[in-house]
């Protein structure tokens, strides 16, 4: 092979020498050191003591030593002095040599690119991770969300089932609700004979009448600007003027009245048409919601009672109103008076019959 | 005298260096500065029976392993793998490398080390994953160069390990 000619060869050998520092440590069968040269300061290997043990000195050295399969080399090693080297590991038939050859440069620059890779790296696994983190706790929130929503919307319409709106509407900013009304006409009416009858067509029959009753009151109650408030059985009482207090309640009242007396005569209760016995009265009335699980909206007052024993003392299929109701009614109703009588709680009540 | 090569594995940033700071030094810094190549101490560890010098070679971590470079391992008579429990990636990286390791030179005695667990609320390694590994065998220590916690004793049990 030829050789390179000589600059190339002194450049080589400058470059080597001036650039990169080398030492070697020569190292016996024995394991001893015996010998050093080359730049050793450079290394930090100024104190290594000749026919001594390498062991207990190069510490890189342990279960490196005896060694076979040689040459060997192990890159970017760094020394107690933080000195970064390449070590070479050579034997001729004696000896073991180690080569030292600097690698601070290369290290450092090394490190640099290396640092910055894995920095890197590191930030985008983290904002990966955020990521994740974020996705899941979102998804838990749309959850979360959805649920409350759900359970709001149940809550509003059990709200809307059992309320008029307006009070609903007031129940969810407000905890407790009281009204005192001036004026409203309150309405009873019930099933005739209800508990009998219902024996004898048996349940199913009975819940079908019950049903399509208490929606004919709910109809009607929308038509003519009433409140359904509340069924107790087979009775349902009605009131108008609530809880917008409105002029005409007890016209509206008492149209409600004949129409749900009708609605009953086309009904067929056991063979029969549905009787209903009907009371009206008017006057003021405490209205309002009780109860803090469970909402009920109901009235209250003395109008309430004596409109519940009108109701009571009325004959089957007739619509009996009080006095007071009587003398509100702006429009034409058919009216026949009843006698005076005495009603328990109420004393002696004037009271008529509403027959158109 | 009794001299041992211990090689620190796992993948970069797991805490290495940091471990064989806390071990050697007992200190802690929070700057990451990544090791190239090898950086090599030593640090004598006194069990019941016996003094041992554990020669640590610290590795530069793997961001992909197939560039690793099994010449460092050489003469190694034990291994710490490190993980980075806020990483779950780091687990498999451990565990390959003792792999490669070990079809190269043959098992040896290891410990595995969950490293940060200072980190409680970024941790990611579940305790079914790391109850299952326990099962099998391994020796896991969960362990914090920041605080210390565990460190010592993972050291210290892997000394006797190779010591006996
Ligand atoms: N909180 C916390 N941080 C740690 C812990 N151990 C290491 N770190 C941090 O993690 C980063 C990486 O630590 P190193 O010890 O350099 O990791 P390494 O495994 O040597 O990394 P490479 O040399 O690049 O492979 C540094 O910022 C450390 O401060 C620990 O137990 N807890
Ligand atoms: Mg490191």
């Amino acid at each position: 092979m030829d050789e390179p000619p000589d600059e190339v060869r002194n450049w080589l050998c400058s470059f080597v020498y001036n650039d990169r520092s080398i030492a070697y440590v020569k190292i016996d069968d024995r394991l001893l050191v015996a010998g050093k040269g080359g730049r050793v300061e450079h290394y930090g290997l100024s104190s290594l003591r000749i026919g001594e043990p390498v062991a207990g000195q190069l510490a890189f050295i342990e279960g490196l030593l005896p060694y076979t399969d040689l040459p060997f080399h192990i890159p970017m090693v760094e020394l107690p002095n933080g000195r970064v080297t390449d070590l070479h590991f050579f034997s001729d038939n004696a000896c073991i040599w180690l080569l030292f050859l600097d690698a601070t440069a290369e290290h450092n620059n090394k490190q640099r690119i290396q640092q910055k890779a894995y920095e890197t790296t590191l930030l985008r696994e983290r904002e990966h991770q955020l990521n994740e983190q974020l996705e899941s706790a979102n998804e838990a929130l749309r959850k979360s969300q959805e649920g409350l929503s759900r359970e709001y919307q149940r809550s509003e319409s059990l709200l809307l089932n059992i309320l008029p709106a307006s009070i609903a509407e007031r129940l969810k900013t407000q905890e407790q609700i009281a009204d005192n009304h001036a004026e409203v006409s309150v309405l009873f009416a019930d099933i005739v004979r209800f508990t009998e009858k219902a024996r004898s067509v048996g349940a199913e029959t009975t819940l079908a009448i019950l049903n399509s009753f208490f929606k004919a009151a709910d109809l009607l109650s929308e038509v003519h600007g009433c409140e359904k408030i509340k069924t107790i059985g087979d009775c349902v009482m009605v009131v108008a003027g609530l809880p917008l207090s409105r002029p005409g309640h007890a016209d509206a009242l008492a149209q409600f009245a004949l129409e749900l007396r009708q609605a009953g005569a086309d009904e067929n209760f056991g063979g029969e048409p549905l009787k209903l016995r009907i009371g009206i009265h008017s006057g003021p009335i405490v209205a309002g919601v009780i109860g803090k699980r469970r909402f009920a909206y109901d009235l209250w007052g003395d109008t309430v009672n004596l409109a519940a024993r009108i109701q009571t003392s009325a004959e089957p299929d007739e619509i009996r109103i009080s006095d007071a109701t009587h003398k509100l009614f702006g429009q034409e109703f058919a009216c026949d008076l009843i006698p005076e009588m005495e009603l328990r709680g109420a004393g002696r009540v004037q009271m008529w019959r509403l027959i158109a | 005298m009794l001299q041992k090569k211990i090689c620190m594995l796992g993948g970069f940033a797991v805490g290495k260096t940091s471990l064989v700071r806390r071990f050697v030094q007992s200190i802690f810094s929070e700057t990451y500065l990544t090791t190239v190549g090898v950086k090599i101490d030593k640090k004598s560890v006194v069990l019941s029976d016996k003094t041992v010098d554990l020669i640590l070679w610290d590795l530069a971590g793997e961001d992909d392993i197939g560039s690793f470079r099994l010449s460092y391992v050489r003469g190694a008579t034990g291994l710490v793998l490190v993980a980075d429990g806020t990483r779950a990636a780091t687990l498999t990286v451990a565990l390959t490398l003792r792999e490669r390791t070990e079809a190269e030179f043959g098992a040896m005695p290891f410990v595995l080390l969950l490293n940060k667990s200072d980190l409680a609320d970024q941790w990611t390694i579940s305790d079914d994953a790391i109850n299952e590994m326990r099962q099998s065998g391994y020796q896991i220590y969960l362990t914090s160069a920041l605080s210390g916690e565990s460190v010592d004793d993972a050291f210290i049990q892997l000394a006797s390990l190779v010591s006996k």
